[in-house]
């Protein structure tokens, strides 16, 4: 070739020759040799009639079994994937996604083929060199990788030994506590794990606000942050906002409904400061300024209040903006200020048909006749004198003149017109809805980001309908466990039931006299089981009890607008009971299923400080993940493909998903619902041979050492049948028709049939499950006009709590970015990653080689030039917290002045072991330590303070 | 006409043509970059020894270096005359070399946090190339930059450049589906069909000594199943089917429609895989200012990759979408959302694996 010949005169040639001489040459009909160019070409090419060799290949496809699978991993958003799973010797061999899912209706695209590219290669993953295959026990020093493997018994009588002498101790079983991360299935393993900290007394932390998925700027103006419609509703839509989220990235099994949708005529719009890969099927990209999303959606809601555009039904109906507050000082005129012995959430309306103020509807929001006024200034005959009230709606206008497009360019860098142009489409939609994931919920204003959005989708009056929402945090879920997590006893589990419900009636009747929603009851409940302090919230339990108040309590050193330290707003929020603080040290840390020493913002000083302190760290996982690392055991869990249970799922695809046990555990690995139970069992047991009858439980009572017995239910479901256990979840369960555990075993899933009447998260969907149709979340309040769960009873956008007045957040608010990290010229942010769910791809060889391998900053091209970085580069990042070493990655797509990590890189994949998650102070906002205002008050997943690592300052350099 | 030339061409007067010939159409407005194809492929074929660095199912980040490493200024395939065009190996790094890790040591070896995970080649070298490297970075200046995702098997070219390179005729066009395949008994390991394809779709496999590549999964299509990548798509992009079949997706979109076309069909090789080119949001100033005159993918890019018709298609295709979103009907639209799912996108291939 190198000589200029052509290639064919290479294999006429020499190749032919090659070949002849290797005496394999089979064919020539006419016997002439191969290189004569006379010869006809298709007799000169060589005759291949070894068709066998094709057996090879057809031999390869062979199995012995196929059973039903998904991965119980937290993707969230995306999560909930019929799997087939195939078995060969033994041994998984491989998955491929089932593709059973039922046509809803024939006019929309159905739900196959549900997958990614993570799950499609677990069956790799679980084999690795990750997987725990024995009981290990620390030798060496902390996560130095030194273990002696131990049996299932010397760990089991070690861990219940040292547990039952921290139970026992003055600091009781408040110092032994769990973290379930997202092995939280809400099946099995998850009731498994409430159960077992219910017969310890044992907090498990609440991870929900730690780990920013908590929604806060949707939590306190919907009042509640679950409310999602399914993925197929948004074929119904015809304008589609991407706008806090990555969705191509983080909902691959969703995302053919967003281009299917888009081929059906819906303009697709991505907000977001890089060409991200969200971006590139839009029809239109709107680069905005890192962490200004809340002016531009202000200016949006002031062009819509201007141009009077804004669906006007809809604000009046829904929402508390017609609602009156009082002109002196800006709060509602509450009934209590109109006469003596008035209630507090009573509110008032100026109706226009009546000409007169008048109570709003507390028990409903239809309107009947009255025609609230938006506008205007009225005089009120108060208990102490006279008012001077106006509508929310005027005060609101009134705030957005700050926020007109033309000043908001100063702050979003979107121009006036492409604003107007935004929100024209908003108003003007048959049916908008907004893609939105937890991304806002991370950044340290981002509470103020949601509550824009969603004042936008609420003036252009696009909730509540076909096509038309926001998507919140998606959840929906099997509804037996919630009562099975907490039924005590070792009776029947239905008798347990029976008794929980007896209890609770009090309650209940208490709520219904209050004229509560079924919604509104199950969040109030929800709020007094979270003061038992059973459920600490994380970032509050890291702040109080491991050390970490100096680095995410230094608020005040990066907020310039904050008058006093956040330690002041801390006590203050303790004091009058807003926040419950957890107050026990901690001794013994089980680590079950989650990763926290990756997970927690700014692990590397959790590290320090916590682990030290600990009497024993326990892991039980089937990788070994950097928490798993830096354990003094680890105990090896099943792999998804090896155990029987069911788990959580969301309204973006609503099915009830199955894993079952397609092989054995391999080695010595137990499911986790086995592992509690064995961990039970041993406390029982050593607490019985050490003579040891009983523990003070939190609350000053002596309980019996009976652990096991109790979360057995008396012997009923234990280590060895974990199937019937599951067999009753379904059978208790009111929201998944008549699946039973044969049955949905078979078939991998089950669609649900209703949000179910006993689940405390399910239900802020608040919409019927219908069987031929999409689930539209809200349809209660905007057709069956539901009051919303707030104090107002409506989406409240004023909150006259005494925090958001003295921050200045009473209306949404656009606040600047604080300098967090330092006075450092580059935003780093971040979003969940195409590669990996958290940490467990991230360090599987098939992921690892389809990205770089190892840990990679977005930097922008212009970023990068002036620092003399090139794409592959090694550089540092850095700021006044930390530093990390990563590889440039240098992006047209990216903006300037903004960098990316990219989720959930284990620490010990990265130089130094620290990684992205080592620089962020995680400062905590102040505003979500308030409480105390009918809606806005700790309960489980919310109201409780989230981190805010997005847009930490830092700076890069290049390493030479 | 017997196996083993039917090449699709006229040759010395005969015409050389399987009886039917399977083709995919990627629909590159659906492609979310997310290699599950490469996966399922992956783990469908490529996991023996000696087959750990092949991807024969790609996803490239396009304006990019691709897989491997520049294929597109590689050369290979036919001028205009219908002469071999130099070309030559692409070597094992240009591909991206299975990468091994030192995991035993980081989790095992008690070395502590001197120690961490790091890739590193078989030469025992830091990769500086893999086969996605350049993900997500595209072209353009921002705000105005650009990318989009381009999947890419082997051909299964009408005229193979790899099979008439082949000095061992190992290579063969079956005549039942025109699925071109290496008999790797018959393969010696020249790799001439590496220099000669002008996709660089073709491994070499060091244990074996052979060529190896996409093999269309004849063993699932011979069952009614369509192959791995394009079932394991939840993208829903990957249509399969006969080209001559006149009322399956493949036909329709390929002649009557006439919206997927083939990648550089200057090559001359004639491949079997069409693309519906990718549409992209238009041009905009710093302050998000829309110029709808601007496309954002320069048109001149895309029809360098996918020929002079893509200026037609793309407009096409706006036009149907603009139909939708008034409410009228588009059955091309209709043909690409697919609304059940697999009968409208690989009609001839409905059966489940786990039912065989």
């Amino acid at each position: 070739m190198a000589m200029g010949m052509t290639r064919r005169t290479f294999l006429l040639g020499t190749g032919g020759a090659l070949v002849l001489s290797l005496g394999l040459l089979k064919c020539k009909k006419t016997g002439a040799p191969a290189d004569r160019p006379a010869v006809p070409y298709a007799e000169r090419v060589p005759d291949v009639r070894y068709r066998d060799f094709e057996d090879v290949y057809r031999n390869q496809w062979k199995w012995d079994s196929v059973a039903k699978g998904t991965h119980f991993v937290n993707c969230w958003y995306q999560r909930g994937c019929n799997w087939n799973v195939y078995v060969k010797d033994g041994l998984v061999w491989r998955e491929e996604q089932s593709g059973t899912y039922e046509q809803i209706d024939p006019k929309i695209p159905d739900y196959n083929p549900r997958g990614c590219q993570k799950g499609a290669c677990y069956s790799e993953r679980m084999y690795d060199e990750s997987r725990l295959r024995h009981p290990l026990k620390r030798v060496g020093e902390r996560g130095a990788g030194q273990w002696k493997r131990v049996s299932w018994d010397e760990a089991l009588n070690d861990i219940a030994d040292k547990t039952i002498d921290a139970m026992i101790s003055g600091d009781g079983p408040g110092s032994v506590i769990w973290d379930q991360g997202t092995a939280q299935t809400n099946g099995g393993a998850g009731v498994a794990m409430m159960r077992t900290s219910l017969v310890l007394d044992t907090p498990v932390l609440d991870v929900n606000t730690e780990i920013g998925d908590h929604r806060p700027g949707a939590a306190v103006t919907l009042g509640k942050m679950v409310f999602c419609s399914s993925s197929d509703d948004l074929f119904h839509a015809d304008l589609i906002f991407i706008w806090g989220g990555n969705p191509i990235y983080t909902q691959i099994p969703n995302a053919h409904f967003i281009t299917e949708a888009r081929y059906n005529g819906a303009k697709l719009i991505t907000i977001a400061p890089d060409y991200s890969a969200s971006a590139i099927h839009a029809d239109q990209w709107v680069p905005v300024k890192v962490a200004t999303d809340a002016a531009l959606g202000l200016a949006m809601a002031h062009v819509m209040i201007e141009e009077d555009i804004f669906n006007r039904k809809f604000v009046q109906e829904q929402t508390d903006l017609p609602l009156l507050v009082r002109s002196d000082n800006g709060r509602f005129l509450r009934e209590s200020d109109m006469k003596p012995g008035g209630a507090e959430d009573r509110f008032y309306f100026y109706d226009l048909a009546a000409k007169g103020i008048e109570l709003a509807p507390q028990k409903t929001l239809a309107l009947e006749n009255r025609d609230p006024a938006l506008a205007g200034e009225y005089e009120v005959q108060a208990a102490n004198g006279k008012l001077k009230v106006t509508p929310v709606f005027v005060r609101l206008r009134q705030h957005l003149q700050q926020y007109t497009p033309e000043k908001a360019m100063a702050i979003c860098g979107v121009a006036p017109e492409t604003i107007r142009g935004l929100a024209r489409g908003l108003a003007k939609a048959r049916a908008a809805t907004c893609i939105t994931q937890s991304n806002f919920s991370k950044f340290y204003h981002g509470i103020e980001m949601e509550r824009a959005q969603i004042l936008c989708f609420a003036l252009a009056g696009q909730m509540g309908r076909k096509g038309a929402g926001y998507m919140s945090f998606p959840y929906l879920s099997i509804d037996a466990v919630d009562g099975l997590g907490v039924a005590t006893g070792k009776q029947s589990p239905k008798l347990a039931l029976a008794a929980l419900g007896l209890k609770m009636a009090p309650e209940l009747i208490k709520a219904k006299l209050k004229g509560y929603t079924a919604e509104m009851t199950t969040f109030e409940l929800g709020r007094q089981e979270y003061r038992h302090g059973a459920f600490p919230a994380s970032l509050l339990w890291l702040y109080h009890q491991a050390g970490m108040e100096d680095t995410y309590g230094q608020t005040e050193k990066w907020d310039p607008a904050m008058k006093r330290p956040l330690d002041s707003y801390m006590k203050e929020a303790v004091a009058k009971g807003w926040q419950v603080k957890p107050s026990d040290r901690p001794r013994i840390f089980f680590e079950a299923g989650g990763n926290i020493l990756r997970r927690f913002r700014a692990f590397d000083k959790v590290a320090d400080r916590l682990l030290p302190t600990l009497d024993l760290m326990v892991t039980i996982d089937w990788r070994m993940s950097n928490t798993a690392l830096n354990s003094d055991y680890v105990l090896p869990a099943a792999a998804w493909y090896e155990k029987d249970d069911i788990t959580w799922a969301t309204p973006l695809s609503p099915f009830s998903q199955v894993i079952t046990r397609a092989a054995a555990p391999i080695a010595e690995a137990k499911p986790d619902w086995e592992i509690h139970c064995l961990i039970l069992k041993a406390i029982q047991r050593r607490a019985g041979e050490r003579g040891i009858k009983s523990f003070k439980d939190r609350h000053g009572v002596e309980r019996p050492f009976d652990v096991y017995d109790e979360f057995t239910f008396g012997g009923r479901y234990t280590e060895s049948n974990v199937a019937e256990f599951l067999d009753l979840l379904l059978e208790l369960s009111t929201n998944v028709g008549d699946a039973n555990w044969e049955k949905i075993k078979k078939k991998g899933f089950q669609r649900f049939t209703a949000l179910g009447e006993n689940s405390y998260m399910n239900i802020g969907n608040a919409t019927d499950v219908k069987e031929n149709e999409p689930i539209t979340a809200g349809l209660w309040h905007t057709e069956k006009k539901m009051p919303w769960p707030t104090l107002t009873r409506r989406m409240q956008f004023c909150i006259d709590h005494p925090f958001y007045e003295e921050l200045g957040e009473v209306l949404p608010v656009h606040k600047d970015q604080p300098n967090i990290g330092g006075d450092y010229p580059l935003y780093l942010t971040g979003g969940h990653t195409r590669w990996s769910i958290h940490s467990t791809w991230r360090d599987q060889r098939h992921m690892q080689q389809l990205n770089r391998g190892q840990p990679v900053i977005y930097i922008s091209v212009k970023d990068a030039a002036a620092r003399g970085i090139q794409d592959g580069d090694q550089v540092r990042l850095f700021n006044d917290i930390s530093s990390a070493q990563l590889m440039a990655k240098v992006a047209p797509a990216h903006r300037p002045g903004q960098v990316t990590v990219y989720h959930a890189w284990e620490p010990f994949m990265a130089k130094g072991r620290t990684t992205y998650t080592s620089v962020t102070p995680n400062p905590i906002n102040p505003l979500q330590l308030a409480g105390g205002y009918f809606h806005i008050q700790p309960r489980p997943a919310e109201f409780a303070p989230g981190s805010t690592d997005r847009a930490t300052r830092v700076q890069i350099e290049k390493i030479h | 006409m017997n196996e083993k030339n039917v090449i699709g061409r006229e040759l010395e007067g005969i015409l050389h043509k399987p009886k039917r010939q399977l083709a995919m159409v990627f629909d590159l407005n659906k492609c979310l970059g997310c290699h599950t194809c490469a996966i399922s492929c992956k783990r469908q074929w490529t996991r023996e020894e000696g087959m750990e660095q092949q991807w024969w199912a790609v996803v490239n980040t396009q304006p990019g270096l691709g897989t491997p490493k520049n294929w597109e200024s590689l050369g290979g395939g036919w001028d205009a005359k219908g002469e071999p065009r130099s070309s030559r190996i692409p070597t094992r790094d240009e591909f991206g070399d299975a990468w091994q890790f030192n995991k035993d040591e980081v989790f095992h070896g008690g070395k502590g946090k001197v120690t961490y995970l790091k890739p590193v080649t078989t030469q025992g070298e830091a990769p500086d190339w893999g086969p996605n490297w350049d993900e997500d970075e595209g072209g353009g200046e921002y705000p105005n930059s650009h990318f989009f995702y381009l999947p890419r098997i082997c051909n299964h070219c009408t005229h193979p450049a790899c099979l008439e390179a082949c000095p061992r005729g190992a290579i063969y066009k079956r005549a039942e589906d025109g699925i071109v395949l290496i008999n790797d008994k018959q393969c010696k390991g020249f790799r001439f069909c590496m220099e000669a394809c002008p996709y660089k779709r073709i491994y070499y496999n060091h244990v074996r000594d052979v060529g190896q590549k996409c093999i269309f999964c004849f063993p699932r299509v011979e069952k009614g199943v369509a192959p791995a990548c394009a079932r394991q798509c939840q993208g829903r992009l990957r249509f399969v089917g006969y080209l001559d079949d006149e009322n399956g997706p493949i036909h329709k979109l390929v002649h009557q429609w006439r919206v997927a076309l083939p990648l550089h069909q200057e090559h001359g090789t004639q491949p079997n895989v069409y693309y519906v080119p990718p549409l992209s949001p238009p041009s905009v100033d710093i302050n998000g200012r829309v110029d709808p005159s601007r496309p954002r993918i320069p048109t001149e890019y895309l029809e360098g990759l996918f020929g002079p018709r893509v200026r037609e298609v793309l407009t096409l295709l706006e036009a149907e979408k603009a139909k939708k979103n008034q409410g009228q009907p588009s059955e091309l639209m209709d043909l690409l959302i697919v609304y059940k799912w697999p009968n409208d996108i690989f009609p001839d291939f409905l059966r489940d694996p786990a039912e065989l």
